[in-house]
């Protein structure tokens, strides 16, 4: 570049051009680039979804399994899969939420915290397979529950934990200074202005976080195959806590990998299908009452 | 305490006083409200404290955990031969643990190399190029992506992509480190851009008038004002990425080949530490030396990450030292 | 974890009431009562799920949990006590090569499993001795010219040590030689379904499988000149299947026991286990 040498004009001034070639050039290969990536991705769920969707039948939504016939559905699975979900929420949420409103409002600066942050981050990282080891460790050899719905669900709240965390604790940063000062000055207990000003103004943040969660633990597998083994129990609506937790994403690999019912391919396709479709559900149902917020507080 | 106290006395008192019941009551209240207060203040940061307390107890003993079963590998293995060995065949016990460790970083490093120019194009795309609307469709396209099970991704990179790889390269196979690190690179796609688009999205309004005023074109602006501010948040999107490449599982086992040698093409055979411990763990007899082993690994990929976290730390300090 | 204490007494309250509920609906034909866990092999799982259904049905006051992770977890898990059966390829009161024998369990026969060495469609030859298959499984031979085929390198595919049917082939198609673990052409897989998917789409890919597994997408190859048919099986002139085996600690009882005759049975062995396109034991002379 010619503008490294000409120092006393600015780093900008070079030959004007070549600039606006290599301007337009740029432009254009970030489009070009991000249009084929998106038009990749677009594709990818186009792929999936097409290949199921069409010949989604409720039968097979809500359908027990079959082993030997065509025309098993998903519905154990299915139902273990928003089961063990909802568990893992109910344990990872709350914990998550208050770490992370620990982390943001009451921790002090020092070293022993941001040891722990360290050690939020550094769970956050640990890879799910290592999760699925601790579950087996866990739950098969300490506890001796064998492979069960609870002992997936923790693993699941364990992997969500940190992520909640730091999301909660982000979003809870986020809030403006004011907002608290003004609650403070109004009289109210950090309890409540945590409660009555932080939480709503952070909601967006906290339940884009929950998304991402919920999102992970619905297509979670290896986890889930080694704490929560590959079968359900046969039955539609098992709350036992103890029985085998198989589920969707779970059911899935299952079909791929050893199931010998003769229409195993139009399994898997179909429930591809519903796992992606959920996950869309979550991003959408979760996002429109944040939308709406957003509009009327505008 | 001592207060409490007083104020119960105080109640006390009060109850047998000529006092009007309408004071009495108030006044209770008013004390009543003020201790319920103070005590879920008080509860609600204990159990704050304890839910932080919690994340890290967890974390501690999952490498406790790990550590206890994995070190019993060194009682029947000697250190420098699990680290630098590359032969791994447990039926002879011969546990050599270098090839997979290599592959790991083998892929990591491809898969980076591939993914971090494409995420941060899109990533600028979004933040600085694409109309809002765009934006706002694109964000949740991408969050997603993330949410797609691996298994999926795992299927078609086994039906889709790698006899795609054997058309196109004439290799016998396809199964390698390159059809590994392409599944990963779609998978860790969303989490670098998405990070590297939030970062570049907060570099203040200032910083680009001041750019733009000095006469620099977009380009300018964007490679040397915008993405050297944004650069820590960048890099903290490359290392969360990186650390789902290093960990990711089930998509990976169904393209490496799992072979347990070196990988030194981009075409051969291979396999990586999570690879090689979803393939035999359910195969392997309990408290195995060959057990211990695989746990070893686990404990290995664990310290991998957390160091990578803390490197996450530093980067973050001296951006914000900078 | 006090949380999780109460959660899963509460959930287990609810699934109480829920099983009171739908138990009385269904009639009491049996007295048998009891719980019956079983673990292990793959392979077996859909046969086990497939005859606790029916049992259940004949029993509704035994609950069965079946699930799967390996051939080797099966008496494993009966040896610490998580599990009352163990499915498993082979028979683990045995040495077999790589596994030691587990002490004290019994093993019973469930079914008949015939293995396939299977081929990619494009692969001309379709025949293979025993110690052609012996040599290309060992990486002796690397090329299909040298058994019968074009000029084309082999690509192996394997299952993962410890697999069951890995087991059952080695023993009985390459009578115990061992396989080669690396090269350029060399690949392993993690289940049946995975092997079906590569050895369809790899070009020159040679694997083995299930005989239940072989689709019309893939070429089962003749062993010796004996095609690997149910018929030649049962005639004796196909020699590469392994029976099933359910472990127990010692002798079983109770419902435990009534499961595995229920298995045995020939009402069970004649329908729905070779509807699921296993051999019934009874087959065999």
């Amino acid at each position: 570049m010619k503008s490294a040498t000409t120092g006393t004009r600015g780093m900008f001034t070079s030959d004007r051009g070549m600039n606006n070639f290599n301007n337009r050039m740029f432009t254009f290969f970030v489009w070009g680039i991000s249009a084929c990536i998106i038009l990749f991705i677009c594709a990818l769920l186009y792929l999936i979804l097409q290949k199921g969707l069409p010949s989604l039948t409720w039968d097979f939504i809500m359908g027990l399994p079959s082993e030997m016939e065509e025309g098993g559905g998903i519905g154990p699975a299915l139902f273990n899969s928003f089961y063990m979900l909802l568990i893992s929420l109910l344990i990872a949420v709350p914990l998550g939420m208050m770490a992370g409103i620990y982390l943001a409002e009451f921790a002090p600066e020092n070293k022993v915290i941001s040891f722990v942050r360290i050690c939020v981050e550094g769970l956050a990282s640990v890879p799910s397979i290592i999760f699925g080891l601790f579950g087996i460790a866990l739950f098969v050899e300490m506890f001796q529950v064998g492979l069960t719905i609870i002992g997936g669900a923790v693993s699941l709240a364990f992997l969500n934990l940190p992520v909640m965390t730091r999301v909660t604790e982000e979003a809870i940063r986020a809030v403006p200074q004011d907002m608290k000062q003004a609650s403070f000055a109004l009289g109210a207990t950090h309890l409540q202005t945590i409660r009555r000003a932080l939480i709503p103004t952070a909601v967006s943040g906290i339940v884009t976080g929950i998304c991402l969660v919920a999102g992970r633990a619905f297509g979670e597998s290896a986890v889930i195959i080694l704490t929560a083994g590959v079968t359900t129990s046969g039955e539609m609506w098992d709350f036992n806590l103890l029985s085998p937790g198989e589920t969707l994403a779970v059911h899935l690999w299952y079909v791929q990998s050893e199931a010998i019912v003769p229409d195993a391919v139009s399994i898997s396709d179909k429930s591809a299908a519903v796992l992606v479709f959920i996950i869309l559900m979550f991003n959408i149902l979760f996002r429109i009452p944040l939308w709406i917020k957003e509009r009327k507080s505008r | 305490m001592q207060l409490e106290t007083s104020v119960q006395s105080l109640k006390m008192g009060t109850e047998e006083s000529e006092l009007g019941g309408s004071i009495k009551a108030g006044s209770g209240r008013m004390l009543d409200r003020k201790n319920r207060l103070l005590f879920y203040n008080r509860s609600f940061k204990i159990a704050c404290i304890a839910s932080a307390s919690f994340v890290c107890l967890v974390l501690f003993s999952i490498l406790f955990f790990m550590f206890r079963t994995g070190v019993l590998t060194f009682r029947d293995v000697p250190m420098a031969t699990f680290f630098f060995s590359t032969d791994w065949s447990p039926e002879n016990e011969s546990y050599g643990a270098f090839v997979f460790i290599f592959g790991t970083f083998a892929l990591t490093l491809l898969t980076l190399l591939i993914s971090v120019p494409l995420s941060i194009i899109i990533a600028v795309f979004m933040a600085e190029v694409a109309p809002k609307w765009m934006r706002n469709l694109l964000r949740p396209v991408l969050d997603l992506l993330v949410g797609i099970p691996s298994v999926v991704y795992g299927f078609l990179g086994l039906t889709i992509l790698i006899p795609l790889l054997r058309n196109i390269t004439g290799t016998n196979m396809g199964d390698g480190i390159l059809a590994a690190a392409i599944v990963l690179t779609i998978m860790v796609l969303p989490t670098i851009s998405r990070i590297s688009d939030d970062a570049i999205s907060v570099v203040p309004r200032k910083y680009r008038d001041a750019s733009y005023a000095l006469g620099a074109t977009r380009f300018q602006t964007i490679f040397k004002v915008t993405i050297p501010a944004a650069r820590s948040g960048i890099m903290y999107g490359v290392i969360l990425g990186m650390a789902r490449a290093i960990g990711e599982t089930m998509a990976v086992v169904m393209v490496i080949g799992n072979t347990p040698q070196l990988a030194d093409a981009l075409f051969k055979p291979t396999s990586v530490l999570t690879s090689n411990i979803v393939m035999q763990i359910s195969n392997v007899p309990f408290d195995s030396t060959w057990n211990n082993a695989l746990y070893m690994m686990g404990f290995l990929l664990l310290v991998i990450s957390l160091l990578m976290i803390v490197l996450v730390r530093l980067l973050q300090q001296k951006g914000a030292h900078r | 974890m006090k949380l999780f204490k109460t959660l899963s007494v509460a959930a287990m309250a609810i699934a109480l009431v829920a099983t009171s509920i739908t138990g009385s609906t269904a009639s009491a034909a049996s007295s048998l009562k009891g719980k019956i866990v079983v673990n292990g092999s793959s392979a077996l799982l859909p046969l086990t799920l497939q005859a606790a259904n029916e049992f259940k049905k004949l029993n509704p006051k035994v609950k069965i949990s079946a699930s799967a992770a390996g051939s080797i977890t099966g008496p494993q898990s009966v040896r610490k006590g998580i599990a009352d059966i163990g499915a498993v390829d082979w028979d683990a009161s045995q040495d077999v090569p790589g596994f030691k024998k587990f002490d004290g369990q019994v093993a019973h026969k469930v079914a008949v499993i015939p293995f396939a060495a299977v081929v990619n469609k494009n692969v001309t030859a379709d025949n293979l001795t025993t110690k052609q298959l012996q040599d290309i499984f060992s990486g002796k031979v690397k090329n299909w010219k040298d058994v019968g085929g074009e000029d084309a390198d082999i690509i192996v595919v394997n299952r993962a040590f410890g697999s069951g049917t890995r087991v059952n082939f080695q023993m009985k198609a390459l009578q115990g030689t061992d396989f080669i673990s690396k090269g350029d052409n060399y690949k392993e897989v993690k289940s049946s379904g995975d092997m079906k998917t590569a050895v369809e789409t790899t070009p020159n890919a040679i694997g083995y499988m299930d005989l239940v597994y072989v689709t019309s997408k893939m070429k089962a190859v003749k062993i010796n000149n004996i095609a690997p048919t149910e018929a030649n099986v049962i005639n004796g002139t196909y020699k590469v299947w392994g029976y099933g085996y359910y472990m127990t600690k010692g002798e079983p009882d109770g419902a435990v026991k009534a499961f595995i005759e229920y298995i045995q049975s020939s009402k069970f062995q004649n329908g729905s286990l070779k509807k699921l396109k296993f051999i019934p034991i009874s087959a065999i002379k």
